[in-house]
């Protein structure tokens, strides 16, 4: 593939970054060969522009609403939830998931009982799990929520556009 | 003045039981499918036939179109799909014709070329004359990109492919397009483009 031809088409279509089209304007303005290749491609793409489109017969379309005067009226398949509501059920789960686990942190002692188990391995637990690594581990949890959600909207953001 | 309806809202008054509303969205599309319908089947019979079924299938399938996206990208895939079934019952496997293939074609084709009936033609006629001498994808793919008011994702969602590959076809499919006005015109073509 001609890789200046391939730039010049791109920057003919409108699809380059703004560096990349200083970049092949800078092209066109020094090379005398690459303006020459240039204008050749406008031509081209301004006669592909002007192409004409094909006309079906003048019955066209009464053929068609016969034939579909025999099938049934289409329907929205599936009812049309609001998203709104949908949102509103999920920020009350995950409000009163976070407000109960809140309250329980609160109200708790964070300490753990003496085990009694005899393990031979020398690893204290209560050592661990203190009240920072908790609000740690809530914390990771929160980012990787937050993560989560960046990501969705911006997919969702993807698709409408 | 009035002022048209949109395709969405043509779309969501047919939902709600105005089903005579279809006519004016079929009118508004019929040039363009029926173009693209040509592009694979090569006579006016069988693209007519073409457009026709994606019409009937598209009423068919209106109740579960998205509506965030384009009716036009939408409609092109059922054409596409359309086409592809009818050549597939024709026998025609197009996909698998290949550029050494396609070269004879071209040259049997102009065999029987008479240079002062395309003197005749206008530049219009030339071009229409070139795209069916290429590849029904890459015609395709020409029309819809500029007949079709498609952006790349959008044809690369009809075609079932990637972004890129359409880019690439995209800039093949005018190679060969020039190349094959070249053939048609000799020397004609640089008065041409």
């Amino acid at each position: 593939m001609n890789l200046i031809e391939q730039q010049l088409w791109d920057y003919i279509d409108g699809i380059l970054t703004d560096a990349e089209k200083k970049d092949v304007e800078s092209q066109i303005a020094s090379d005398k060969d690459i303006r020459k290749q240039y204008e050749d491609l406008l031509l081209i793409n301004s006669t592909l522009n002007g192409l004409d489109m094909d006309a079906p017969s003048m019955s066209f379309t009464r053929n068609v609403m016969e034939r579909i005067e025999l099938e049934p009226a289409p329907v929205v398949l599936k009812t049309k939830v609001d998203t709104r509501i949908i949102y509103g059920i999920t920020s009350f789960f995950v409000l009163s998931i976070f407000a109960i686990v809140s309250y329980v942190i609160s109200t708790t002692n964070l300490t753990m009982p003496n085990f009694s188990l005899n393990f031979s391995l020398n690893f204290n637990i209560e050592n661990y799990i203190t009240p920072t690594a908790l609000y740690l581990f809530i914390g990771f949890d929160l980012i990787m929520a937050l993560i989560f959600i960046d990501y969705f909207l911006r997919r969702k953001l993807n698709t409408k556009e | 003045m009035k002022q048209e309806l949109t395709d969405l809202e043509l779309i969501n008054d047919i939902l709600t039981g105005n089903t005579g509303q279809y006519a004016l969205l079929v009118k508004r599309h019929q040039r363009f499918v029926f173009t693209l319908a040509l592009r694979f089947a090569k006579n006016r019979e069988d693209a007519e036939e073409i457009a026709q079924d994606c019409f009937v299938k598209a009423y068919k399938a209106l109740g579960s179109f998205k509506q965030t996206a384009k009716f036009s990208t939408w409609l092109y895939t059922i054409t596409y799909t359309t086409a592809m079934t009818f050549l597939r019952k024709k026998r025609l496997d197009t996909s698998s014709i290949s550029d050494e293939e396609t070269f004879l074609q071209l040259e049997n084709h102009t065999s029987g070329f008479n240079a002062n009936v395309y003197e005749q033609q206008n530049s219009h006629a030339f071009l229409n004359d070139a795209i069916k001498l290429l590849l029904p994808d890459d015609a395709a793919i020409i029309t819809m990109f500029y007949k079709g008011e498609q952006s790349l994702e959008e044809i690369a969602e009809v075609l079932n492919m990637e972004a890129n590959t359409i880019k690439v076809k995209l800039y093949r499919a005018r190679q060969r397009l020039k190349e094959k006005l070249q053939f048609l015109l000799k020397d004609e073509v640089k008065e041409l483009l």
